[in-house]
This record gives C-alpha cells, sequence and structure tokens, in this order.
C-alpha cells in the first residue's frame, strides 16, 4: 500500500515549485491513476512517500487553447476532453479515437495528458497521437529562485522505458501541438479487452488530402512495437506529394518490420502493424474527405 | 501522522471528518463514513465495483486520493434512492434479475445512472460502451443491458412505470417463471454488507506474511520485533496453533499457517492484528523469516517420477488420490477397432476471479464462542475443522455465512478462518481480514491444471468400441478439493456415451503449484473438453457429422454408466437433436464443408460488437449539454 505524510494540493506553479523545494522527497501526482495500482503488491509494493504534490488543480494546467493554428494542452487535461471538447475534436483529428480506446470513462476522467507522457511507456496511448501533431512540451522548475521554463519535441523528451528528461523537481506545465484542422485522424489499437487494456499495438494516424487526392501531408506514430512511440519518417515520406495507390501502400507496408523492436512477440507484431497502417491510412483519408474509391485500395492489399 | 480534515458534501449532506493524507476516497467512504455500498474489488481502477460520482462526474473511488474530494459533490450508491424509494435504474437491475451475487451491481448501477445521464437515448452498444470500466463475474452482463435498457425506456416514457412492480404469475410453478430475488433490493442499493464491509467497535486488521519460495524448510521464524511494534496487539505462527493444525476438503493436510516449511509461493507463514492496515503492513517487514530452499517440482508428471522431490510425509508418491474405473474389456475392445484415434489435451490453471476477495471478521463472544463471519461455502465442514483446530468443543465454535461475493467454488475452501479465530482469540478483540487482489490471485485455489491422454477405438461406421482414458490433474500444495475433482473427471471420463468397453485413471497430483481446488464443474470440464474434442477429432478421420457421431453413440434409458450403473432415464439424443436445430447447425464433415459456412449469422444470432458507437455517429456534440434526468 501506498503511505505517505503529507498530501498538498497547490493552487499555483510557483507555490508547486516551493513545496517541491521544500520537500526532501517527494512525488508529483496529477490524475493518480497510475498511482495507487503502482503502489501494489507485484509492482512497486508497500511504498511510502514523504510529500505527495498534486498539480491537478493548477489553473495554467487545467487550461485548454485552439488559436492561431496551434493547441496547447495544459498537462492535467483529462483524456476524456478529447472526446468531448469540442474545439479539440476539430484540431486534434488524431485523438478521440485514442481516446476511446484509453481505459474507460471513468479513467478518461481522471488521467492526465501530461501524466501519459511523463510515465513514458512504451505502450502509451497518448503519445502517438502526440507525435504526429508534432507536440512541444514545456517544462518549469525553480532555479536560483526563479521559474525556469524550457521547452523541447516530445520526440526528445522521451528517451526510454519510463524514463524522461524531466529534472525530478520539474513540473510537465503543458504540451503545444499543431492544430490539424481540416486533418482526417485514426487510431488503431489492438490488446486483450476494449475498456481498460493495455496496447500490445497502437498506431496513429493523421493526412490532409490536397488536389486530385494527393496526400499533402502525412503523418504517421506507432506504440507498443519498442522502447519509445516512434513517428514513421520513411514511410510518411514515401506516401506524400500523390495520390495513394496499391502498389505505394505495398512497398510502404514492408517497411513496417523495422519499427518493431520489441522485446516479445516481435512476430506478432510485425504481422499487425502493416494491417493497422492501411485500415488506419484509409480511416483516416476518408474522414479527410477522400472518395470512397479509396477504400478500395486498402481491400485490394489487404490479404497480402 | 498529520491532523488532515477533509470536508465534502457527500449524498448531499456536509461532512468534515479526519483523513490519513494516504487514504483513497474509497477507504475515506467506507471507513471514516460507513458507506460500503461502495465496494473494493480490484483496488487497482480495473472492476468498477467502487465508482462514485465527484462534481456528478463518474470516477473509481479507488484511484482517488481522499484530498481529490475535498471541498467537492461526492454521491455514492446509497445516495441515489435518498428517500428510501429506489430510482428507476435501481428498479430495473430488480426487475431484470440484475443482480446475482450483487458485488459488482452498486458499481454497475453507478455507471448505469452515469451512462443515462450522459445519453437518454444511448443505444445498447453505447451502454455496453460507457459500462465498460465495469467488470461482472456471475451474470454475463445480458441482464444488466437489459436492466439499464429498461430504465432508459422508462426514463424516456416508452415505457410505464407499472413493468417494475409487474411479477409473474406463479399458479405455484416456479420452473420457466421469473422470480423476483428477495435479496436484490438490499444489492441495488448497496446496503448488503458482506464481510469485508462488516466492523465492530474496537476491531483490529489483520495482514497475512507470505511465502516467497516454493517449496523451503523454514529454519527460523521471529516474530517479537514486529509484536513490539506500535499499534500491533497480536502475532501469530503455528505454534498458536492449539489443536489439531490440518484443514482441506477430503484430505486434512493444509496447516493454518506454514509448520515447519512452506510448499508454495504464497503460503501464509504468520498473521499479523493492528490498530490500522497501515501498522499491520509495517510489521509485516519486521517478522524475520530463514528458509533453507528446497528442490521443488512444479509439472505433475515429474513429481509423479521415482526421486522426485516430495511434498507431504504422508503422501511419498505425491499422490492425493487416484481413482480407477474398468468396464468391459479395453484391450478387446480396440484389437476389434478399425480405428484407433490417440491423442494429447492440457487444460491451463483458471482463476475465479470473483470480485469479492476473500474477507472475513471474528471475535469471541461473551460466552466465549469463538465466531467467524466469512462468505464461505461450505459452512458446516469449516465448523468442525475449525472446532479441532482450536480444540474447542463444537459448541464453542460458531461460523456465520456471509453473502458471497462470487464463489464459483473457490470459496469451499477453509484458507485464512483459522488465522482469524487464533488472533480474535489471542487479542481478545475483533479482527478483520480483506484479501487484497493480489494476495487472492497469489495464495487461493485455481481451476485444476490437467493432462489427458485419449485412446479411443472405433468401428468405421463411428461406432465407439473403446476408451482408455487418463488424467493427470495437477493438485498444487495441498489436496483440497483435488479428490472429490479427480472422483468427478473419472466417472464423467467418458463423456455420456454409451462404450462397451472403457478404461479410465484419474491421478490427483501434489505440485508445489498454488493449490488447485474446486471451480465450477468440478473436474468434469477438463475430462469433457478433451472427450469432447476427441470426437471432433474422430469425426474427421471418419468422414463423419460431428453430430451423427455423438448420436450414434449417445447413451439411452437402459444402458449402463462407465461405472456400471443402469441409466432409468436418458434425453441426451432429444438434448442433441434441439441444440443441432437451434444452431442452424450445417450438416457434414467440418473439414470439408468449404470456405462458406452456412449456420453462422441468421435470425436471433448475436452480432459481434462494434467499436466507438459513440464516434461513428460523428456526433460532437458536448454529452454534458443532454443531461437527462436518470
Amino acid at each position: 500500500m501506498l503511505t505517505c505524510d503529507h498530501y498538498l494540493s497547490p493552487a499555483s506553479l510557483a507555490d508547486a515549485l516551493a513545496a517541491a523545494a521544500a520537500a526532501p522527497d517527494f512525488r508529483f501526482v496529477a490524475g493518480a491513476t497510475d498511482l495507487l495500482p503502482w503502489a501494489r503488491e507485484g509492482r512497486a509494493g508497500d511504498v511510502h512517500v514523504p510529500v505527495m504534490i498534486d498539480v491537478a488543480n493548477i489553473p495554467e494546467l487545467k487550461e485548454v487553447r485552439v488559436a492561431e493554428g496551434r493547441v496547447w494542452l495544459g498537462a492535467a487535461t483529462p483524456l476524456q476532453r478529447f472526446l468531448d471538447h469540442v474545439d479539440l475534436i476539430g484540431a486534434m483529428p488524431g485523438m478521440p479515437d485514442c481516446a476511446i480506446w484509453f481505459a474507460d470513462s471513468q479513467i478518461r476522467e481522471s488521467a492526465t495528458i501530461g501524466g501519459n507522457i511523463v510515465n513514458a511507456s512504451p505502450a502509451a496511448d497518448g503519445i502517438p497521437p502526440l507525435l504526429t501533431a508534432n507536440a512541444v512540451v514545456e517544462l518549469a522548475a525553480l532555479r536560483a529562485g526563479a521559474v525556469r521554463r524550457r521547452r523541447m519535441p516530445l520526440a526528445d523528451f522521451i528517451t526510454g522505458p519510463g524514463r524522461t528528461v524531466a529534472e525530478r523537481d520539474e513540473i510537465v506545465v503543458g504540451i503545444a501541438c499543431d492544430a490539424l484542422n481540416g486533418y482526417g485522424g485514426a487510431f488503431e489499437k489492438v490488446g486483450h479487452r476494449r475498456s481498460l487494456v493495455i496496447s500490445t499495438v497502437c498506431l496513429s494516424v493523421v493526412v490532409r488530402i490536397g488536389a486530385e487526392e494527393a496526400l499533402e501531408d502525412v503523418r504517421l506514430a506507432v506504440g507498443g512495437v519498442g522502447p519509445v512511440p516512434k513517428r514513421m519518417t520513411e514511410i510518411e515520406r514515401a506516401l506524400t506529394g500523390h495520390p495513394l495507390t496499391s502498389d505505394g501502400l505495398r512497398e510502404v507496408a514492408g517497411l513496417c518490420d523495422g519499427f518493431v523492436r520489441s522485446r516479445s512477440r516481435q512476430d506478432y507484431r510485425k504481422s499487425v502493424v502493416p494491417g493497422f497502417l492501411r485500415r488506419g491510412l484509409v480511416k483516416a483519408m476518408r474522414r479527410a474527405g477522400a472518395s470512397a474509391a479509396m477504400g478500395a485500395i486498402a481491400e485490394e492489399v489487404a490479404d497480402d | 501522522m498529520t491532523d488532515m480534515i477533509v470536508e465534502a458534501t457527500v449524498n448531499g449532506r456536509r461532512q468534515r471528518r479526519p483523513a490519513e493524507p494516504f487514504q483513497r476516497a474509497l477507504d475515506f467512504l467506507r471507513d471514516e463514513l460507513n458507506l460500503t455500498g461502495t465496494k473494493e474489488g480490484c483496488g487497482a481502477g480495473e472492476c468498477g465495483s467502487c465508482s462514485i460520482f465527484v462534481d456528478g462526474v463518474l470516477v473509481k473511488s479507488c484511484l482517488v486520493p481522499v484530498a481529490k474530494i475535498a471541498g467537492r459533490q461526492v454521491d455514492t450508491v446509497e445516495g441515489l434512492a435518498r428517500s428510501g424509494e429506489m430510482t428507476a435504474v435501481q428498479k430495473a437491475f430488480h426487475k431484470a434479475g440484475a443482480s446475482q451475487c450483487g458485488y459488482c451491481i452498486p458499481g454497475m448501477v453507478m455507471a448505469a445512472t452515469a451512462a443515462l445521464r450522459a445519453n437518454p437515448d444511448a443505444d445498447r452498444e453505447e451502454i455496453k460502451e460507457r459500462l465498460g470500466g465495469n467488470i461482472c463475474r456471475c451474470t454475463g452482463y445480458q441482464k444488466i443491458f437489459d436492466a439499464v435498457e429498461m430504465a432508459r425506456d422508462v426514463l424516456n416514457g416508452k415505457l410505464s412505470a407499472s413493468i417494475f412492480d409487474e411479477v409473474d404469475a406463479t399458479d405455484g410453478k416456479y420452473i420457466g417463471v421469473n422470480v423476483r430475488r428477495i435479496d436484490a433490493p438490499s444489492k441495488v442499493t448497496g446496503a448488503l454488507r458482506y464481510a469485508g464491509d462488516m466492523t465492530m467497535a474496537d476491531m483490529l486488521h489483520v495482514q497475512v506474511l507470505r511465502s516467497p519460495h516454493p517449496h523451503a524448510r523454514i529454519v527460523a521464524l521471529d516474530v517479537t520485533a514486529a509484536e513490539r511494534m506500535p499499534g500491533v496487539e497480536a502475532v501469530i505462527t503455528s505454534a498458536d496453533v492449539p489443536g489439531q493444525d490440518g484443514f482441506g476438503v477430503f484430505v486434512h493436510d493444509q496447516p493454518v499457517m506454514a509448520r515447519g516449511k512452506v510448499r508454495y509461493v504464497g503460503e501464509a507463514v504468520a498473521a499479523v492484528a493492528a490498530e490500522s492496515l497501515a501498522d499491520a503492513r509495517r510489521a509485516l517487514a519486521a517478522i524475520r523469516v530463514e528458509y533453507a530452499p528446497l528442490p521443488a517440482v512444479f509439472d505433475p508428471e515429474a513429481a509423479m517420477a521415482a526421486g522426485a522431490p516430495v511434498l507431504h510425509d504422508y503422501a511419498p508418491d505425491n499422490l492425493v488420490k487416484h481413482i480407477p474405473i474398468r468396464k468391459g474389456d479395453v484391450e478387446q475392445g480396440l484389437r476389434d477397432a478399425e480405428l484407433i484415434v490417440e491423442q494429447t489435451y492440457e487444460t491451463q490453471p483458471v482463476e475465479h476471479a470473483y470480485l469479492e476477495t476473500e474477507a472475513g471478521l471474528a471475535y469471541v463472544d461473551h460466552d466465549g464462542v469463538v465466531t467467524v463471519h466469512s462468505p464461505s461455502q461450505n459452512i458446516t465442514h469449516h465448523r468442525h475443522m475449525m472446532a479441532r483446530i482450536l480444540n474447542l468443543p463444537i459448541n464453542k465454535v460458531r461460523m456465520i455465512m456471509s453473502p458471497v461475493g462470487g464463489g464459483f467454488g473457490g470459496k469451499e475452501d477453509m484458507i485464512y478462518q483459522g488465522m482469524l479465530a487464533l488472533l480474535a482469540m489471542k487479542s481478545r478483540r475483533p479482527v478483520r481480514l480483506v484479501f487484497t487482489r493480489e494476495e487472492s490471485i497469489a495464495s487461493t485455489a485455481k481451476r485444476h491444471p490437467s493432462r489427458t491422454t485419449y485412446r479411443m477405438g472405433l468401428t468405421r461406421s463411428g461406432r465407439i468400441l473403446a476408451s482408455q482414458i487418463s488424467i493427470i490433474y495437477d493438485g498444487g500444495a495441498y489436496g483440497l478439493s483435488t479428490e472429490g475433482v479427480v472422483r468427478k473427471g473419472a466417472i464423467l471420463g467418458g463423456g455420456p456415451y454409451n462404450i462397451p468397453n472403457i478404461q479410465i485413471d484419474t491421478y490427483g497430483i501434489y505440485t508445489n503449484n498454488t493449490p488447485s481446488g474446486a471451480f465450477r464443474s468440478f473436474g468434469s470440464l477438463q475430462s469433457q473438453f478433451a472427450t469432447e474434442s476427441h470426437l471432433d477429432i474422430c469425426a474427421e478421420r471418419l468422414g463423419l457429422d460431428p453430430f451423427e457421431l455423438r448420436l450414434k453413440n449417445a447413451m439411452h434409458t437402459g444402458d449402463l454408466t462407465h461405472t456400471k450403473q443402469p441409466l432409468r432415464s436418458s434425453s441426451m439424443s432429444e438434448v442433441l437433436e434441439a441444440a443441432r436445430k437451434v444452431s442452424r447447425w450445417e450438416s457434414g464433415v467440418p473439414n470439408v464443408r468449404g470456405a462458406v459456412r452456412t449456420d453462422l449469422g441468421g435470425e436471433g444470432a448475436r452480432q459481434p460488437c462494434t467499436l466507438t458507437p459513440r464516434l461513428s455517429s460523428e456526433n460532437a456534440e458536448a454529452p454534458t449539454a443532454r443531461r437527462g434526468a436518470a
């Protein structure tokens, strides 16, 4: 079980950072959905953390803004907002499918997007869609008595399973992303049970269609297949600039194997990723306004 | 600790109570406010038994630190029917019979209420999705979904509320009639108290120290440091057992706590009763145990081999039980056969995963009667064993069966009740133990894993002439129900077929695995899986329709069973014919019927689940804008 001596709920970033500076040993908490299961037999077991600092009540961390081609997601934004916040649904078309696959509605109301990236699980559902939105992470820490803020791409923030570049007293304030209005998005995932399930493989797609159905912008990211979720840049390059063809789809499906670097069930994952790529691409293209004929392309190569 | 005070509005009433800073909202509601309708099933956000509303939003209270409800409006299942009149959702659960063991039901009622508030017109697919965070182990969900649809239709005015009060006329007959469960109202309102919900004044909390080794001698066991720790009232080991230390369903081979050696990972070694759970957990860490690991065996066939590690002195061959069945002349039957099919089948251990973990409350009453409340499926047998273990006359031992929040056979075993009784006697205070989910999985019985070797001789036309069957059941470290399981597997091992020559040998074997015990079907599932799989394989080999093969060999009235009992009535053929009809079975040999099956789908067949019904409607409207009145 988890025990602590003090549970603090600071109302400002400055107070939270000050509390961290004053505490010899502490842990930041947001949605807490990972915290309590973590302190159980078979995982961390009995854990005593002298001070818990809950950052979920800090107004800045709860803010969601969509303006001027950018999205700002406060770190304490619950995953459920990707399903019910109209502006977010428009600007982050890769997220609704991801959110509906993310545990269940009760956990989505608590779990935060900041917590999802700080945990840096190889199977974290929220990370691939953020990677396709070119997410930038903003961090804050108290340095020499002043609040120091810094930003970095999400891809640089996560360094390995459960590992990030965040220093121990640094708070993730929020995530800035491209607003992808007009794009189509899809999220494919496989796991054991629709609700509550951890990804075995997940894949996020966002697409913008141009004249004559050319793929003007294609962004793909895959999770659950290696130590960190990754953008599939080689495949994106191969698909960009022209309409999708069955030959083109066959060709890029052949590139998927290289992304599978998991420690277990490699063969299974290698067989899943190309299917997700086909299905996700076609779904995202349809949502981006491509003709129904595009669906035939995926079906044509479905049995490859 | 700190002097944390939590203020919140709970079920409409302002509450101001002390709390530990590390408590979960779940603990605060249950322990401080006694709102035990909010259940703990998994403690890890997976089962939904603890669902509550915080400011109108449904969340899992086992994941919510208590500080997060400070200043908020909290509603629990007790708050839904505050006036005493059940809500439409609760009445619908009662009417639909959606309250089997009842343990998941408060959480289900909360999730159903949330679903209908979010979308008063939710269809069945959306209801399924919105209830996706809540797990049920008994009902199979159909009645729960029926109930939510019924509540929805009444709230929408499509159904009259009078449906809640309608009862089927019984005319003195109860088969085929929907009978209202009399305990359902207490289940749907959260009023029913399971063992883990019970409290007594001055109650202590129990925690158990468990073995990390599958097989080891206990060289030293020192609890003196734990006994001196603050908050600790009593610590017990096998040295505290006053009587004959052994229990089990058939063989009394399991000590209350490990005596001299441990035989599986998770076996109880010592137990602590303390003022709080945290105190008890700290005391466990202060118990010193020195183990000398022994060679262990994890495969029952390896445990049967000469020279294998021996678990129990009384069973040098690791045999719990062997049941042989003989009828006719198997050798002759196999010689006469035109086809002999041999195959081996294996089944794995299965966890019961009842939502209510094992729990109990014990005390010594004013007359010196040791009293234990627990969800037991075998109360009288437990009482007899307890009297021997405690060395008390049976009138000084009282076992009370609490509501069973899912049993499935797993709560036949007396596992922890002895520890509770001993701690109540030693501390002279009431004691309560509630297993964590992890503890339940690690330490209590599973379905017996099995390995079945089948040899069957048939004629070309499909008549079974002989069956030779051997089933080895992995009994794990202690006997529990193994003897009965082995017996049932033998009696039913040949299947419901009239076989003139049959030889069945079933074995229950000790290994250092988690003990195996009773689990829905009690040993016959394993043999039926083998038999029916084997018949399908034989049908393919013979080029026969699997139904035809079974009908050809079905037992009829007057036939002799495998144990040579004349059958006075058998409806096997009628059952098979009925199943063939309703399943729209496409006749033929399975492996030559072609790529397209004509017997799938069709009227009455359940369609597969659809993903994201909410998204497929492409409805971007905020759900908060369409609140209903559930």
